[in-house]
Order: structure tokens, then sequence, then C-alpha cells
């Protein structure tokens, strides 16, 4: 049986030390986002589940939190991160090329819950980068596709410019067992397709709130307007999940970064339902 | 992976008006630290050589802008370096040089200069951000010898260093220091940027604020605490400008504007 | 009560035995203040002191520590993990109450085997308070003026002795071959009784509640405006937590070498009232105000590890009190929220 990333994290004697992996190819998929294909060393699985994070490593530069993009049904020995650049680290990691090393530790954290979604309709809302951890659990609904209900995926982001995963889109787009919304709100001479934020995709939507569970993935801006919107729709809060962007520098509910009230978004998170933080105050 | 700006980086030093305090700490860095001269070739450096290159890649700057013709210098330097370092407070912050700011330039300049004074040409003093666009600031009255070289090392290797922004009083805690108001002193700890090893404190003395202030400060109760320890109005102000009569008055002028927090 | 007495004389000889076989860490001034150094000296060594300035956590725990080196290619690289047999001595029982708490923290989920191997090579040596330290402890208030477990060995001052109580058997080793330990007699227990009764006098309560409230207490002030108060006079120094002998909140930076071929990370202590704590990388600050980064603080003493892990977050050593220079202090603050609660329980 092959051994877990995790587990050997831990046997390393400390678990604060990644383990090198691969940069297996690399494909740039906006002016900011790359995506990256990473393989683990031979005898490694990653064993995530859908909305984990990893703690990524440039060596020399340091690490942060990235969560997974790719489904663990997809996941054979290698897997894909989307990153942004945003600071040095993700500045460092977008100029490494295929066959350099990077170190990783994980998966960490509470993904979506899967478990709970089978049988379920399911809407799926992903705000800008949101849309890279919500491709794991898109791509894991598709691949057992019989075993859950309607699929929809809402997806805003700023300008067309900033589409992620274009290719993947378009083939979800022609897929009749799925429903597909895109909307910009800076569009461009190139755009025909809808304009303004993701809440303004809701107005087609007549889910049947005693079957339906939401999952939203975005920038903290997001996360109000797109509550209320499901909430209208009488979708209940124990049903509308949400993942939370938080700073993080150790991954293991220890370095106090991520800390939301009293929760640690790093182990009971980074995904939540609604009813366990509408009431936490530095949740939103 | 990353590649450094330049197999072997050509750097240049510069002082505008300065002490050259920061410079002599370089000289004493590079002794302490002789492996940096394997990696770079210093081609200007007054303070410790005599061969003069027009040709670099970093210009370290000490000094602030305090009279015309430093502008078209400072344009000359940014033209020809990829990367601009101000070097310690006066190029940082304006500095010391700044204090006389506050008074009319006429009577400084006769106050220094007495019947020559119309010979020289002066005006308010300015960090040299204000002229040219800088990268990297290595904070300090003077620097600090483990930063210069930290900051040396992560230009090289391409990285962007970023001098500390918590306040100085995490450092000197953590080091143990008895607290200077406990001596009876002042101390601007609680406001100025971290990285020096709190060193004013170690040896007994307030900070000055050399190194600039963190973002985000609470500037009224940092004066609060000061009125509490015995310092009239005159002498807050004279503390908390030391270093930064550009930026406070800077300030004052944002706020008399209504752009102020 | 298992333990054994020794005559106070006898002490330096001791602890100079210890130093041939372990390093020991213990109260020693420094400048006019206290602080927890390594002493060879046994002279230098003083029992009955003001609250150090930083708590002995520094050795389970240290300000800054390399986790891990590595090659920057990825072919190498090692955790380090470092720690020496350490005998900490003197420590007091609310200092105690803080190592547990951590014990708890850094054990639960993923353990921090860095912390654990030094928690591991550490021996725990306390002493009994008599009176209070300073004017800003509040330990009785927190109920860490006595402890009953976490010690290896635990000192009670009687005078021209000290009762020595074992609290393991690594503890109890430290006495082996020790000539000037003696076996407890029925009057040393007495003695030892009278002391430990009669000392609860000399230490006032300083929370106008009990203990158990505060979680609750706070709980229902998330909103107060004292929050806002404590913002506004707040100079985000981050020294309360510097000091706090429960705060654990770190940091992680890389470093490399100059000709950039080894590299290593290293864990600092960090501090949430530092505007960029709760700042991610695309710029959102989850604690932005001063008055937010204070509440969270004082909600971590006073409500977040009870939540957590089941212990108060305060142990009433008063550091921060001390070190804080615009005067906030947990015993105004915790009152100050419960007079209010009180005021608008009557309106």
């Amino acid at each position: 049986m092959r051994r877990t990333l995790v587990s050997e994290v831990v046997q390393s004697g400390s678990i604060f030390t990644p383990i090198p992996a691969r940069i297996v190819s690399t494909e740039q998929l906006t002016e900011h986002e790359k995506r990256f294909v990473i393989a683990l060393p031979e005898g490694l699985a990653l064993h995530h589940s859908p909305g984990q994070f990893l703690m990524v490593s440039v060596f020399g530069v340091g690490e942060a939190p990235i969560s997974i993009s790719s489904s663990p049904s997809r996941s054979n020995g290698s897997f894909e991160l989307c990153i942004r650049r945003v600071g040095d680290l993700t500045s460092a990691i977008h100029q490494l090329e295929r066959g350099d090393i990077i170190g990783v530790r994980g998966p960490f954290g509470r993904g979506f819950p899967v478990e709970r979604l089978r049988g379920k309709d399911l809407i799926f809302v992903a705000g800008g980068l949101g849309l890279a951890p919500l491709r794991s659990l898109i791509d894991e609904v598709l691949d057992e596709r019989g075993n859950y209900g309607l699929l929809t995926v809402l997806y805003g982001t700023r300008s067309p410019d900033n589409i992620l995963f274009k290719k993947e889109l378009a083939d979800w787009e022609k897929r009749r067992d799925m429903t597909l919304s895109i909307t910009v709100d800076q569009p461009d001479e190139s755009w025909f397709g809808e304009v303004g934020f993701v809440t303004s995709l809701f107005d087609d939507l007549y889910p049947n709130p005693r079957n339906a569970v939401a999952v939203v993935v975005g920038p903290p801006v997001m996360y109000s307007g797109v509550i209320k919107r499901l909430r209208s729709l009488n979708i209940p809060e124990g049903n509308i999940w949400l993942s939370f962007e938080r700073r993080m520098k150790c991954g293991v509910g220890k370095c106090g970064h991520c800390q939301l009230n009293h929760i640690y978004t790093c182990r009971m998170g980074p995904s939540f339902a609604y009813s366990e933080v509408k009431d936490l105050e530095e949740a939103f | 992976m990353e590649t450094p700006v330049a197999v072997k980086p050509k750097i240049a030093f510069f002082d505008f008006t300065s002490c050259e305090g920061c410079q002599l700490t370089v000289v004493d860095s590079l002794a302490d630290h002789i492996e940096l001269l394997s990696v770079v070739e210093i081609v200007q450096f007054r303070e410790a050589m005599s061969e003069r290159g027009e040709d670099y890649q970093i210009a370290f700057i000490e000094g602030s802008c305090t009279r015309p013709s430093d502008e078209p210098r400072l344009k000359a330097i940014r033209e020809q370096a990829d990367i601009v370092v101000a070097l310690g407070a006066c190029a940082h912050l304006g500095g010391i040089n700044s204090i006389r700011n506050r008074q009319p330039l006429q009577d400084v300049r006769a106050y220094v200069y007495g019947e020559e004074a119309e010979l020289f040409e002066t005006y308010p003093a300015r960090p040299i951000s204000a002229v040219i666009d800088v990268d990297v600031s290595i904070p300090g009255c003077p620097i600090n010898p483990r930063e210069f070289v930290q900051t040396v090392k992560m230009l090289l290797q391409g990285r962007q260093p970023e001098p500390p922004d918590y306040p100085l009083c995490i450092e000197c805690k953590s080091l143990e220091n008895v607290c200077v108001y406990l001596r009876g002193k002042t101390c601007l700890g609680p406001i100025t940027r971290a990285g020096c090893d709190a060193i004013c404190p170690a040896y007994g003395d307030g900070c000055e604020g050399c190194r600039g202030i963190i973002s985000n400060p609470n500037y009224e109760a940092m004066k609060a605490v000061l009125d509490w320890h015995g310092l009239d109005m005159a002498e807050v102000e004279a503390k908390t400008t030391m270093f930064l009569t550009y930026q406070t008055m800077n300030m004052d002028e944002k706020k008399e504007n209504g752009h102020g927090h | 009560m298992d333990f054994k007495i020794m005559p106070k004389s006898a002490l330096p000889d001791w602890v100079k035995k210890l130093t041939i076989l372990y390093r020991v860490v213990a109260p020693v001034p420094k400048h006019g203040q206290i602080v927890f150094d390594e002493i060879t000296d046994p002279s230098t060594l003083t029992m009955l002191y003001p609250q150090s300035v930083l708590p002995p956590k520094k050795y389970l725990f240290p300000q800054h520590e390399v986790m891990l080196n590595y090659k920057l290619d990825g072919s190498w690289f090692e955790a380090n993990i470092e720690s020496e047999p350490t005998v900490v001595l003197g420590i007091h029982t609310c200092d105690l109450h803080a190592v547990k708490l951590f014990d708890r923290i850094f054990s639960q989920g993923y353990a921090d085997q860095h912390y654990q191997a030094r928690r591991d090579d550490i021996f725990l040596v306390s002493i009994e308070c008599l009176t209070p330290c300073t004017d800003e402890s509040f330990c009785r208030s927190m109920g860490t003026l006595s402890a009953t477990s976490v010690f290896d060995l635990h000192l009670i001052d009687l005078g021209e002795d000290y009762a020595i109580e074992i609290g393991s058997d690594r503890g109890e080793s430290l006495l082996n071959g020790f000539k000037n330990v003696f076996n407890a007699t029925s009057t040393d227990e007495e003695r030892v009784n009278d002391r430990l009764k009669d000392k609860w006098a000399e230490f006032p309560y300083r929370l106008d509640f009990d203990v158990t409230e505060l979680s609750g207490l706070l709980a229902e002030n998330f909103s107060s405006e004292y929050w806002d108060e404590l913002g506004e006079i707040c100079l985000a120094c981050g020294q309360c937590t510097q000091v706090c002998p429960t705060c654990y909140c770190f940091d992680i930076t890389d470093e490399r070498s100059l000709t950039g071929e080894i590299g290593q990370r290293t864990r600092t202590w960090d501090s949430c009232q530092i505007d960029m704590f709760a700042e991610v990388a695309g710029g959102h600050n989850f604690r932005k105000s001063r008055a937010a980064r204070q509440r969270h603080r004082f909600m971590r003493k006073g409500k977040y590890q009870m939540d957590a892990y089941g212990l108060v977050g305060c142990v009433g050593c008063g550091r921060c009190a001390e070190a804080c220079l615009v005067g906030i202090t947990p015993v105004k603050t915790f009152n100050a929220i419960h007079k209010r609660q009180l005021e608008k329980e009557e309106a």
C-alpha cells in the first residue's frame, strides 16, 4: 500500500518538514495565475479530499497555504495547484519550471463535505480564484456523476482575461448533466456573456431548497451577498458551505494566524457550514 | 529557480547630505563579511576607494536631498541603476537634516553660513524617495550591519527585502532589556520599526525613531505616554520629529487639507 | 503528600551538583530586574523573586528557533530538533499552569515535535509562592496560586528548610545521591500544612467575580464598546504578548546562504497585536483595528483557550500589566466588562 504524504511528514521527525515534490508541468492560465502539475516522490499518495490545502514551500523563500485544485478522483500520483502571483512566495513559485522541486506538507484542514453532497442538487458558486478549490470538487462530482443530483456552477470573475481553466469551462458548458453560468464585472469588447457580480447569476436559479446544497468559494467581500441570495432561496444555513482564506504559517493549528474567534481555520476549516460560523464576527 | 540579478553585479555607493556614518558601517560590515566581496564588484565607493566606475546595477545612496543640484545627480543614478537602495535614515526619511524644515530657510542659512549665506544653495531637506523611485530602504541612523548584509544577500538572490513593520518593543522585550520608561526616560519604541536589535534601549537610552514609524501607529497614544512621563508639548514635538520632520510635517499639511485621519 | 526535607543551607550544593549534570536555568537579577538565565554559580540564585521579565516558556518555545535545514535544490533537508537536558529552577505556580496549557496546545492534533523534544528534556522545579510577587499579580483570582501537577519537584519554603514535593520519578531522580535530603516527619508535614494554610490570606482576590464566570462574561460582551476604548489607548506595541506565559503565536521565515546553496527555516515569536498579523496575501486584514486586536487577545485569555483546550488562557502572572505603558491590564479589563454587564442587567 502506498504511504500518505502526511504520514511521511510526521515520520520525518517534524510536522513542519516539507517533502520534496517535482513540478511536472506548468501552464500560464491568466496574467497572474498559473497551473502547476506536481508529482510526489515514488510510493507516496496525497490522499486528499476536495477543499483541503497544502503548505507549499519554495526552498529559500518560504511557505504558504495553497488549496489543491485537482480532484482525488484524478490525482493519480500527481496533483494540481492553481497559484495566483501576489507575494514574495507566489512570485517565486511562478518562476519555477518543469523539473524544479518544491516542498509540500499536508493535506491539511477539513475539506468540503463530499459525503453529505451525495444525492443532493448542487449549487457551486465561485468568485475569482475560488474556482481553483471548487474545481477539485466539481471534477469529483463529474467523475461519479450518478451519485449526485442537479449540478449548477456559477462563476464570477473580474474580467474575461481573468477567467481560469478556460478549456475545462468550455467542456463543462457543453455537458448536458450540468449548468454553467459565467459573469464578469469588467467586460471588454470580446465579451458577449453576462455582466455583473456573481450574485446576478442567481436571477435564473430556482433550486428545490429541500434537496439543495450550496458550496461557495471566493474572496472575503463575496460571501455576504451570495449567502443572502442563497438564504432568500430558502436554502438552510446548514446546507450552505463556505471556504475561508486566512493567513497561515503552520497549517496545523499552532501558529495562531488563522484564528477566527476561537476557531483555527486551518484545522476546523477551511470549509465551514454557514450555520457554524454565522455568529462569529471575525468570519466575514 | 530564480536567477540573481547578474553573475557578479556591480555596486556603487553615493553620498548626499549626511554624516557618512552609514557608509562607515558598510565598510565595517564588509570587513566582517568578506565573502560579500566575492559575489559583488564595487565600482564606486568614495569612502573606501579612489577608483570610480559609472557602470553599476545596484546603487546605495546615503544622505538626503537638500539642494536643487542634488536632483539631477539623483536622477542620473536612478537612470543607470537597476536597483536603488536608500541607505540609512537621511536617505530613507530625510532624517536629522529635515529638522531645519521647521524654520524659515533664510534664518537657517544665515545661522550656518553667516554673511556668505547667499552663496550656498539650499532648500527643505527630503528623503531621496521624494525625488526618485526607491526600490529598497535600509533604515537606521546608522544602519544595522546585520541588516545591510541581509539586504545585499536578498538583492543578489532576486528577492525583495522588507524592513520589519512591527514595533521595536517586540524585539526589545524578547531580549529582556529593561524598559527605558522604568529608567525614567522616554522612548519611541512602541511606534518605531524594529530591526536594530533594540540597540539604544539595550544600552539604556530611549529609541529616537531613526528607523521610521510602523504602518498604522497610534500616534495620539504615543504622545499621551510621552506627556505622562513629563515631556511638555515642545519636547514631545522634538522627540517625535527628530528623524521624522519630513513625515510629520507632511502629515500636518495633509490634516490641514482635510486628508488626515 | 509525598515529600522530602532539604535544609536551605544545602540548596547551593544541590544546585551545584545539578549544574554538573544538566543545564540549570533559574531566576537571576539583571540590571535590577529578574530574568531566567543559565546559572553555573549557585550563589547568584534567588528563590524569592518578583516576576521575571519573560516567563521560562522561552526554554520550551524559544524566541527564535531553526526548525529546518535544507539544500535549495530540495535534495537534502532535515528537521532541526534541538533540546538539552535542562532544569528550570524556581518556576512560579502560575507559570506551571501556563506549561500545562502549552502541553495541550502543542500536542493536540498534529503534535509539535520540536516542543515535545524540549518538553521531554525539561525538569520543572517549582516554588510555592507565599506572598504576591508583584502588585499586578492576581494568581488567586485565576486559580493558579497552587499547583498539584506538572512539576517534577516542588519547593515550599519552611524558613530553615525546604519541603520538596515529588511530582515525578524524573523529579525524584534529581535528588538521587544527594546526602542532605531527608524523609519528612509528621512534624514536617504539620509545618507544611500550616505554611500552605497561612499563605492564602496574603493573596487578595482581584477579580470582582469568580473566574468560572469569565468565559461566559466575555462571550456576552464581544460587541462591548469597552474594546473600542482599549483600541483608542493601546499602542499596539506587542509587549503584552511577548511577556505572556500563555502566548505562543509564531511566524516562520526562510533564509538562505549567500551563495544560495543551503537555507534554513526559522520560527519566531509573533504577536496578534501587530497590524498585519491577520492580513492575507490579497491584502484583506481580518483584524485591522487595535480594538479588534485587543479584544482578540483578551478573548483568547479568558474564553477561546478554555473553549479549545479546557484551561483558562490567563494565569494571573501580571507580566502584561507590568509591561503596558498605557495601563491596560487583565484585572481592569475583566472587571470593567463585568461592571458593565451588571449595569446592563440592571437597566
